[in-house]
């Protein structure tokens, strides 16, 4: 599985890396981290990465299933 | 003015047949959860209304229309934000900057709100959070809106800002007697003035004061926004007043609106409560999904910047829209079961924070104090209930929604 952040379109609400912290962080401005560029999802973090993506209020993260 | 049938013939010249036309004046306070209800009806009858209160204004009722919406400020300005009041005479910073002016005030404020700033001052918001809940815990009862609700964020926020929190003492009476005047109650409108004054008159004292500062102080808004610039100018006394002012008429009493709510909630709801109790990692979840199902934004309003046919409705330039924020949180279109309280919900995108990009400046901020509150509160009061002969009631949605009051009890441990 695999996970994008679309800059363009995120606001900062920061429900995705409270919900997978194992995978997701945040900079100085409480915006995700990384974004803009596709990130491995390992497996045992599949779930919390589909939650973060479903929680997103913009729609701004997409799930790539392999 | 027009005459009711002139009105009514202008209406239906403007508004297509398929968008119903209602009149719907939501600033009355109303028996709690009565707003939710409404709104429910609303989005399952139409997607979009014309609401012919006021000047005349868009209800749009339906998630993906609301979120539209914010996602899109070149067609829908914040401008003005009440839709019955298309030309306001205020104008608030950063709330009602459009892009791409918005991002230079937006930057230059979020980054003290952002979550390395909450983690910062989360020790010292534990601490006011044991403070408040052990005054309150050997009276076996209190008006949790009025005793905690306030004092908690507002102690909170005055930490963050760098000013002593005990000056929560002026700002507490401030926000309630701004609040009472705001929702139209014309006997208030001098205490509201007198309210309004009092705010400005302390931020004043405090810019004077850092103002004589030969260094800038750490950890302290006011003296950030004094060595500030914004396209290399400084901000000027006006603009930093009118941003302090903004950030407590923001802040504070919406707080207190949701954790109203949300201790209503675990008053009448035990098996969630004991829940938190023993899992309190599920208190963060909670605390997102009474922002979801108790929504104090009932609406949000935009002035339409450009003509534009959206979903049906032909908005023209200058006209008022009302995304119906309440109607949104509980779509079943996105939501399973979205009446119910889902205390570890998956999937929860609500809109309690609105979003594009005005979304919540406050939002991490305003979480950590929920969470906080629930969290030492329940530690030493973990069983309380409502105490209440007459229903409770709530704040019209002209304003944010709250609970007037919430009188709670418990059983005084020895």
């Amino acid at each position: 599985m695999k996970l994008t952040v679309d800059v363009s379109i995120c606001r900062g609400h920061g429900r995705c890396y409270s919900l997978a912290e194992g995978l997701l962080t945040y900079d100085e401005d409480g915006y995700v981290t990384p974004r803009g560029e596709v990130i491995d999802v390992p497996a045992d973090q599949a779930d919390f990465a589909r939650n973060a993506a479903d929680s997103c209020p913009e729609g701004a993260i997409d799930i790539l299933e392999d | 003015m027009t005459t009711p049938a002139e009105e009514q013939t202008e209406i239906s010249q403007r508004v297509p047949t398929g968008c119903p036309v209602i009149h719907l004046d939501a600033s009355a306070p109303l028996e709690a959860g009565a707003h939710w209800e409404k709104a429910n009806e609303l989005r399952e009858t139409s997607p979009t209304f014309f609401n012919s209160h006021a000047q005349g204004y868009w209800v749009f009722t339906r998630y993906d229309e609301v979120r539209e919406m914010y996602q899109h400020p070149e067609i829908f300005s914040s401008e003005a934000i009440t839709p019955w009041d298309p030309d306001p005479v205020y104008r608030f910073v950063p709330t009602q900057i459009d892009p791409p002016d918005h991002a230079k005030y937006r930057q230059l404020i979020s980054r003290w709100f952002a979550p390395n700033a909450v983690n910062r001052i989360t020790p010292q918001a534990h601490e006011i959070g044991q403070r408040l809940v052990a005054d309150l815990a050997s009276k076996g009862e209190c008006d949790f809106v009025r005793d905690f609700a306030m004092r908690l964020p507002t102690e909170i926020f005055l930490m963050i800002i760098g000013v002593p929190h005990s000056d929560a003492d002026l700002f507490v009476p401030w926000v309630e007697d701004f609040f009472a005047g705001f929702g139209g109650d014309l006997e208030q409108q001098t205490a509201m003035g007198a309210a309004l004054g009092g705010i400005r008159g302390y931020w004043e004292d405090v810019l004077e004061d850092r103002r004589h500062d030969s260094t800038p102080r750490e950890d302290d808004f006011v003296s950030l926004l004094v060595n500030s610039t914004i396209d290399d100018e400084p901000l000027g006394d006006a603009l930093i007043l009118d941003i302090l002012t903004v950030l407590v008429l923001a802040g504070l009493d919406t707080t207190r609106g949701q954790l109203g709510y949300l201790f209503r909630h675990l008053a009448e709801n035990p098996d969630d409560r004991h829940r938190l109790i023993a899992e309190p990692e599920l208190i963060p979840t909670a605390v997102e999904e009474s922002l979801r199902m108790y929504t104090i934004i009932f609406g949000d309003g935009r002035k339409v910047a450009q003509d534009t046919d959206f979903h049906g409705c032909p908005l023209s330039k200058g006209d008022m829209v009302y995304g119906l924020v309440s109607g949104a949180n509980r779509d079943p279109r996105v939501y399973e079961n979205p009446d119910e309280f889902i205390v570890d919900r998956k999937a929860n995108n609500h809109l309690g924070f609105a979003g594009g990009p005005h979304r919540c400046l406050g939002a991490h901020l305003a979480r950590r104090v929920m969470q906080v509150a629930v969290e030492e509160w329940l530690k030493v009061i973990p069983d309380f209930e409502v105490k209440s002969e007459e229903p409770l009631m709530e704040r019209g949605g002209g304003a944010m929604m709250t609970l007037l009051s919430l009188p709670l009890t418990w059983e005084v441990q020895s």
